[in-house]
């Protein structure tokens, strides 16, 4: 136990040592991370009482010197609307993947815990869940609830963290029938002692690893909810939402304004995905090098020394 | 092994409970409703329809309760009703756009697995060439990319430099072969971009686990060449994480691409399940999602019995 929990607190001075991509990846999340957070410092027109600044008489331009990246078709300046978007998605996944998480550990722990009949009727309901597209659940729940940055988070982390109820509660299983579970019961702990002190910190790397997973399915999810109109308030600065209803809306004669915002999401995604990769590489003891791992190339290599041999010793015979 | 399939079988039946229990909640949560959508329909005609009479026709005026086990016990019977707007029964409806969206899923599926499966082979046994990285950086890329901006690009910028623009009339296979193609090689392209870069990594990962098992070190010791190995006895064995990954894209894929539909014009199932879900047509989005979810379902239970092929040690409990 003690020695897992260093091992974690350790989980960053080991990515920057052996993962340098993964590292790089949580340097560039950083970096938005800092942009959202400084938005109105950073963006060379901040919004005005939560709206965007717009230029009537400049709307379409290609860039200049006061609007680097150009105006949209409301002459709000782009650069700006890219960093205050990055807000939107930085708070929409930090918050949705947290929610998601805690949504599986839950379900995953309570089924695992409690069993019997509980753990059959929440598995048929998991079950059922999984088998309705996720973005149809995303898009009936978006329209219950109207658009908003808010309902938008919730609506993507409901199904997203349904879906990821198995994993935990399978998880939550193999540690359920170890001895020192198995022991704290019989001095008659509480379920959700239990569940809590002792099943929990052991699913801990499961836990991070799905969490650096989610992070870049949920911004990938969040552009496309706004890309399909199900998405933040009119208004809102978001990605997707630049990219369908300027950029498509313009696509001949502004076709910038699709690129622009494209490439923001791509860059996120691609760094958390570095990352989330780098971290389960960290985590996962099957995936770790060392003892018996396979390399080609060395095989290759040996193998033509000893057919080599063998030919020298059927000669000599 | 039919016991076992039976068993599956009858367990789906609580969980299609669960499905039509969400769906029918969900669907009938949805602020407004199918008979806003019929008075204005009328109104906007100079009509006014008395609301209790439209209310009746549909069977809407008695309580949820009633009429969920109504839709119920019909759809036990095969009857899946008929869809509120467009003058058609739902299961027609469904068996008109079904084809559209099985072929589009069979033409990415391929591309898929065309590309992802030597490639996860090739960066497996070469690993840490540079070729492995720069197929795993690209596979990372990919998976980065949101499939409806550079589905957006893909319309703007050929039509920008060169005056080309992808069809997006759409052909039926039956009356022009080549056309019909022409149409859905971009859009199976790009749904398949991402799905390669994912399942090319899961292809690699999972090959270079079974590589350091103890029979493959029999295998090379035994004198095998790499290719023996590497196809006779490894390969097989490693499929279980790709066999649960196809299965999830086909699930994903049947259920139709909503974005890329939506894209390049082409009359599947997901844009047919948006369109009703924007109508409140009821009948016709819950009857989607119930053939959806069997379909599914039947997708794991394959999947659960190919694990079995994959891997004889495999006891299918």
């Amino acid at each position: 136990m003690k020695k897992d929990a260093k091992n974690q607190s350790n989980l960053l001075v080991e990515l920057f040592q052996k993962k340098p991509l993964g590292a790089a990846g949580l340097i560039i999340m950083i970096l938005f991370l800092l942009v959202a957070i400084f938005a109105d410092v950073l963006a060379p027109y901040p919004m005005q009482s939560d709206m965007m600044q717009m230029d009537f008489l400049n709307t379409l331009i290609k860039s200049s010197p006061e609007h680097l990246l150009g105006t949209d078709s409301l002459g709000q300046d782009v650069l700006s609307y890219l960093i205050y978007g990055c807000r939107t998605s930085v708070i929409l996944a930090i918050f949705c993947t947290v929610l998601s998480t805690i949504i599986s550990v839950a379900i995953g722990l309570a089924s695992a815990v409690l069993g019997g009949w509980f753990d059959l009727i929440v598995q048929r309901i998991v079950d059922g869940f999984q088998c309705i597209p996720g973005v149809l659940i995303t898009m009936i729940l978006m329209s219950i609830a109207g658009k908003g940055l808010p309902q938008l988070i919730i609506a993507i982390a409901i199904p997203g963290g349904i879906g990821g109820a198995r994993v935990m509660r399978s998880a939550a299983f193999a540690v359920k029938d170890s001895g020192y579970v198995r022991m704290s019961k019989l001095l008659g702990s509480k379920s959700s002692w239990r569940a809590i002190k002792h099943i929990l910190p052991n699913i801990m790397p499961l836990i991070i690893i799905n969490m650096a997973g989610a992070l870049s399915g949920v911004i990938m999810v969040e552009a496309s909810m706004n890309f399909l109109g199900y998405g933040v308030k009119v208004g809102t600065p978001s990605w997707g939402y630049m990219i369908t209803y300027q950029g498509r809306a313009n696509m001949y004669t502004a076709p910038w304004l699709a690129l622009y915002p494209g490439l923001c999401i791509m860059l996120l995604v691609f760094a958390s995905n570095m990352f989330g990769d780098s971290v389960r590489d960290l985590l996962d003891p099957r995936l770790k090098g060392g003892v018996g791992s396979y390399n080609g190339n060395k095989i290759a290599s040996i193998a033509k020394k000893i057919a080599a041999k063998r030919e020298k010793l059927a000669q000599k015979a | 092994m039919a016991k076992y399939i039976l068993k599956r079988i009858l367990l789906l039946i609580p969980t299609l409970l669960v499905v039509t229990i969400v769906t029918f909640a969900l669907m009938r949560m949805m602020p407004g409703s199918a008979v806003d959508m019929i008075l204005n329909k009328y109104q906007a005609m100079g009509f006014t329809v008395d609301r209790a009479t439209v209310l009746a026709q549909l069977g809407m005026d008695k309580p949820f309760v009633q009429q969920y086990f109504t839709w119920l016990f019909d759809l036990l019977r095969g009857d899946f009703g008929d869809s509120l707007f467009q003058n058609q029964s739902v299961l027609e409806l469904i068996a008109a756009k079904m084809p559209i969206t099985l072929e589009l899923s069979l033409f990415t599926l391929i591309i898929i697995n065309v590309f992802s499966i030597p490639l996860g082979i090739i960066t497996a046994a070469r690993q840490d060439s540079i070729g492995d990285y720069s197929a795993r950086l690209a596979s990372i890329v990919l998976m980065a990319v949101p499939t409806f901006w550079i589905g957006t690009l893909v319309l703007i910028y050929p039509a920008k430099w060169w005056g080309y623009a992808p069809t997006i009339t759409y052909v039926s296979i039956f009356d022009d072969f080549a056309e019909n193609m022409k149409m859905f090689l971009v859009p199976a392209v790009l749904g398949a971009a991402g799905q390669i870069g994912m399942q090319m990594r899961v292809v690699r990962t999972s090959l270079l686990d079974v590589m350091r098992q103890d029979y493959v070190r029999t295998a090379w010791s035994k004198g095998i060449k790499e290719r023996g190995v590497l196809y006779g006895h490894a390969f097989r064995n490693s499929l279980i994480p790709v066999v649960t990954l196809v299965g999830g894209s086909v699930a994903s894929l049947v259920g139709g691409s909503v974005i890329l539909e939506n894209l390049f014009n082409i009359p599947g199932l997901g844009s047919c399940m948006v369109t009703a879900l924007n109508n409140y047509d009821y009948p016709l989005v819950q009857g989607c999602v119930v053939i959806l979810a069997v379909i599914v379902m039947l997708i794991n239970l394959l999947v659960d019995v190919t694990y079995k092929w994959c891997d004889p040690r495999v006891t299918l409990e």
